[in-house]
C-alpha cells in the first residue's frame, strides 16, 4: 500500500490518515486527491486535517478536498459532521466570510455577441458593483430592514425589486436558511454589514464573465437542463459572501468560544478551532447569528446580480428577460448547517461544516430545486481568474462518502506575499489581456497576488473528484471579462 | 500617552502561512509599540500608509481581561473603523494601563476617510484570526514583544 506523508492509498484518489497517526484523534482523517494532488499538498493540510478530526463528537471521517490548502483551524477544503448532542460547532469551521459561495447566471448570446462589446460591459461592471477596501453598497435600509435581509435573504430581494421570483428557488437553501436569529447579532456587526449589501469585496472575490468552452463540454445533454444549449454561451460567475456583516459575526463568536471552552472541558490545538458544544447556549446563539450572516450573503450576491443585469441591459439593449438571464445556481462554500445523512447504518441529523467546500447532493435530494431535483444538484467550482471554472453535478457517491460535499475552487499553493513578488499587476492584466480576458481591478497588488500561477490546476481538483464520483464534470467555463475587487 | 520604550517597532509579513490569508510578525521595545506595530503592519495590508493624510483624529477605548486579547480586540476594533466609518490611518499612539483583571487601551489615530481615487488601496482584510495568534516577551533584549498575527483576507 501506498503511504504519502502518513497517508495510506485507499484508492486511486482517497487516502486515509489513521487515529494512531496522533493522540486525541477521533476519527480518521481522508484526502480526496491524485497523488501528484497529496504530494504537493502543504504540509497545513495534513497538520490540520487531524487537529479537526480531534473535535468533540465528530462523525466518520475529518475530510480535505482535492483544492485542500493550509488555512486557519479548519484546512481550507474541509468538511466535518459533528453529532447534534456530542458534538461541537467552530466558527473556525465556517470561516469568517460565512456563506462565501459561488453564483452562476446564464445569458442567451454567444461568443461573438460579447466579445466586441467585452470592455464596455467590464467597465460598466466594475462602476455597477462596487469592489474594494471599505467600500459601501448603494442599498440604503434601516435596522428592522436590514434584520429582514437577516432572516429572509434572496425572498426579501425578491419581494424588494432586487430579484425576480424565480431566483428564490435556484439559490441553496431557497435562498434563506431557517433558524436566523437576528438578536444574536451585535451591534458591531450589523453596523459592518448595514451598509455592505451589493458589494464584491477584495482578495479573491470576483465578477466574472464566461464562456462555456466547447472542446470541454462534457455534457452537453446535463447542460441543457441547466439552460445552457449552445457550445460557446455566455455566463457570468459571481464570487463573494457576507462581507463585514458575517466577519464580525464570526470574530464575536470566536471570543465567545475561546473563552466558553474552558467551561466545556474542551481543548483545541489551534486557537482557531474554538468551539462549542451545537447544543449549548453559546453554540445555539451563534448558529442564530451565523444563519443571519449566511442569508445576508445570500442577498448580497443577488443584488449584485440584479446589478449585472442591468449592465447586460445597457450594453446589449435587450431586457434581462430577454437575455434569460435567469439564475443556474448559487451555492455555499463557507457554512454549517443541519442535514440528514447515512451514518452507521442509518439515517440521521448531523451538523456538516463546510469551509471551502461545496454542497454536492445527488439525485433526489428533496432540498435539490424541482427543476433539477432529478438530475442532481449543480456544483459551482470557482477558479482563478486566468483558468477558469466549472459547473459539475452532485452525486449519490458524495451523500454515500462525504455527507454530500465536494470542492469549491482550485485551492492556493502560494501564498499572497510570494504571489505578488513573481509578477506585477499591471504585467499580469497585460497577459491576460493577450490570451482573451480583459480584466478591471480596484488594486494591481490584489490582482498579482491572484494570478493563476498561485493556484493549483483546477482541471486536476475537478478530475480527481469527477473520478471519485463525489461531483461529475458538465462544462467548464473559460473566462473572458473579470472585475475584482 | 506612553512614549517610553517606544525607540523601536517593526513588523514583516511572513511568506507561505495560512495561504489564501497574510501573516505577520510585529515586534516592540514595549507593549505600546508592538500594538502600533501591530496597527501599521495591518493597515498597511490595507492601503499604503505613506498615500494617507493624517486630517481626522479618532481615539478608540478597548478593555480586555488578556494582553493577547487586547490586541484581537484592537486590530478588529480598526477593522471595524474602516468598515463603518470608511476611516484608514497614518499613524497611532497608543497607552496601556491595567485595570481591575483586565488592560485598559487607549489610541489615539490619525488618517482620513478612504478615497479611491488618491490612496493606494490594497486588500480589504475581514478579520484577525486566532490561528498562531499570540502576544509573547521575544527572547534575547529585555523588554521586547513580539506578536504572530494571520489576517483573513
Amino acid at each position: 500500500m501506498t503511504e504519502v506523508k502518513n497517508a495510506k492509498q485507499i484508492s486511486d484518489v482517497v487516502w486515509e490518515i489513521p487515529p494512531s497517526y496522533k493522540a486525541g484523534m477521533n476519527v480518521p482523517a481522508r484526502i480526496y486527491a491524485t497523488k501528484k494532488l497529496i504530494e504537493e499538498m502543504d504540509s497545513g493540510v495534513f497538520e490540520q486535517v487531524t487537529n479537526v478530526a480531534m473535535l468533540p463528537g465528530i462523525v466518520k471521517y475529518s475530510y480535505a478536498m482535492a483544492d485542500a490548502h493550509w488555512g486557519y483551524g479548519f484546512p481550507i477544503g474541509g468538511v466535518a459532521a459533528f453529532d447534534l448532542e456530542k458534538g461541537v460547532i467552530s466558527p473556525g469551521g465556517i470561516g469568517f466570510d460565512i456563506n462565501c459561495g459561488m453564483r452562476l447566471v446564464r445569458t442567451n448570446l454567444r461568443l461573438s455577441e460579447v466579445k466586441p462589446k467585452i470592455k464596455e460591459l467590464v467597465d460598466l461592471l466594475f462602476r455597477l458593483v462596487p469592489t474594494g477596501v471599505g467600500v459601501k453598497g448603494t442599498v440604503r435600509m434601516n435596522q428592522s430592514q436590514f434584520e429582514d435581509v437577516m432572516r429572509w435573504g434572496v425572498k426579501w430581494c425578491a419581494e424588494n425589486d432586487y430579484g425576480w421570483e424565480d431566483d428564490v428557488s435556484k439559490v441553496e437553501e431557497g435562498g434563506f436558511i431557517k433558524g436566523a436569529d437576528p438578536s444574536k447579532v451585535s451591534q458591531q456587526a450589523s453596523s459592518r454589514g448595514i451598509s455592505q449589501l451589493g458589494t464584491l469585496g477584495s482578495g479573491n472575490h470576483y465578477c466574472e464573465v464566461q464562456v462555456v468552452d466547447p472542446a470541454r463540454f462534457f455534457d452537453a445533454k446535463m447542460g441543457k437542463q441547466f439552460g445552457l444549449v449552445h457550445d460557446d454561451q455566455v455566463v457570468v460567475m459571481v464570487h463573494c459572501g457576507s462581507r463585514g456583516f458575517g466577519h464580525q459575526v464570526a470574530s464575536d463568536y470566536l471570543r465567545v468560544f475561546d473563552s466558553a471552552m474552558k467551561r466545556y472541558s474542551i481543548t483545541v490545538r489551534d486557537r482557531e478551532l474554538a468551539c462549542a458544544p451545537f447544543s449549548s447556549n453559546e453554540g445555539a446563539d451563534y448558529y442564530g447569528a451565523m444563519v443571519c450572516a449566511a442569508n445576508m450573503a445570500f442577498a448580497n450576491r443577488q443584488v449584485i446580480v440584479h446589478r449585472i443585469r442591468e449592465a447586460f441591459k445597457q450594453v446589449f439593449r435587450k431586457d434581462p428577460e430577454a437575455l434569460d438571464m435567469h439564475i443556474i445556481y448559487d451555492v455555499c462554500h463557507n457554512i454549517a448547517k443541519v442535514e440528514r445523512h447515512k451514518v452507521e447504518g442509518g439515517s440521521r441529523d448531523v451538523l456538516v461544516h463546510r469551509k471551502g467546500a461545496t454542497r454536492s447532493f445527488g439525485p433526489g435530494h428533496p432540498d435539490i430545486p424541482p427543476a433539477y431535483r432529478a438530475l442532481g444538484q449543480p456544483v459551482i467550482i470557482g477558479g482563478s481568474m486566468e483558468t477558469g471554472s466549472y459547473l459539475l453535478l452532485g452525486t449519490e457517491k458524495a451523500m454515500e462518502e462525504t455527507f454530500g460535499s465536494t470542492a469549491h475552487g482550485s485551492g492556493r499553493t502560494m501564498s499572497r506575499t510570494a504571489a505578488k513578488k513573481q509578477v506585477s499587476g499591471r504585467d499580469l492584466q497585460q497577459r491576460m489581456e493577450k490570451n482573451g480576458i480583459y480584466v478591471k481591478a480596484a488594486t494591481w497588488e490584489g490582482l498579482a497576488e491572484e494570478a493563476g500561477m498561485a493556484y493549483k490546476d483546477i482541471s486536476e481538483v475537478v478530475e480527481t473528484m469527477h473520478q471519485a464520483g463525489i461531483s461529475l464534470k458538465v462544462a467548464a467555463l473559460r473566462p473572458i471579462g473579470n472585475i475584482k475587487g | 500617552m506612553a512614549t517610553k520604550g517606544r525607540r523601536h517597532s517593526d513588523y514583516r509579513f511572513l511568506s507561505n502561512i495560512a495561504l489564501a490569508d497574510i501573516a505577520f510578525v510585529a515586534r516592540g521595545d514595549s507593549l505600546q509599540s508592538l500594538f502600533e506595530s501591530a496597527a501599521r503592519a495591518l493597515t498597511e495590508v490595507m492601503v499604503d500608509r505613506r498615500t494617507v493624510v493624517g486630517r481626522v483624529t479618532r481615539r478608540i477605548d478597548v478593555r480586555s481581561p488578556t494582553v493577547d486579547r487586547l490586541l484581537y480586540d484592537f486590530l478588529t476594533e480598526l477593522i471595524v473603523v474602516k468598515d463603518v466609518d470608511s476611516l484608514l490611518f497614518k499613524d497611532f499612539k497608543v497607552s496601556i494601563a491595567p485595570g481591575r483583571g483586565e488592560r485598559r487601551l487607549a489610541c489615539e489615530m490619525r488618517g482620513e476617510e478612504i478615497d479611491r481615487d488618491r490612496h493606494a488601496l490594497r486588500n480589504d482584510v475581514k478579520a484577525v484570526t486566532m490561528h498562531m495568534f499570540g502576544v509573547k516577551k521575544a527572547g534575547g533584549k529585555a523588554g521586547r514583544w513580539e506578536a504572530t498575527v494571520v489576517l483573513d483576507i
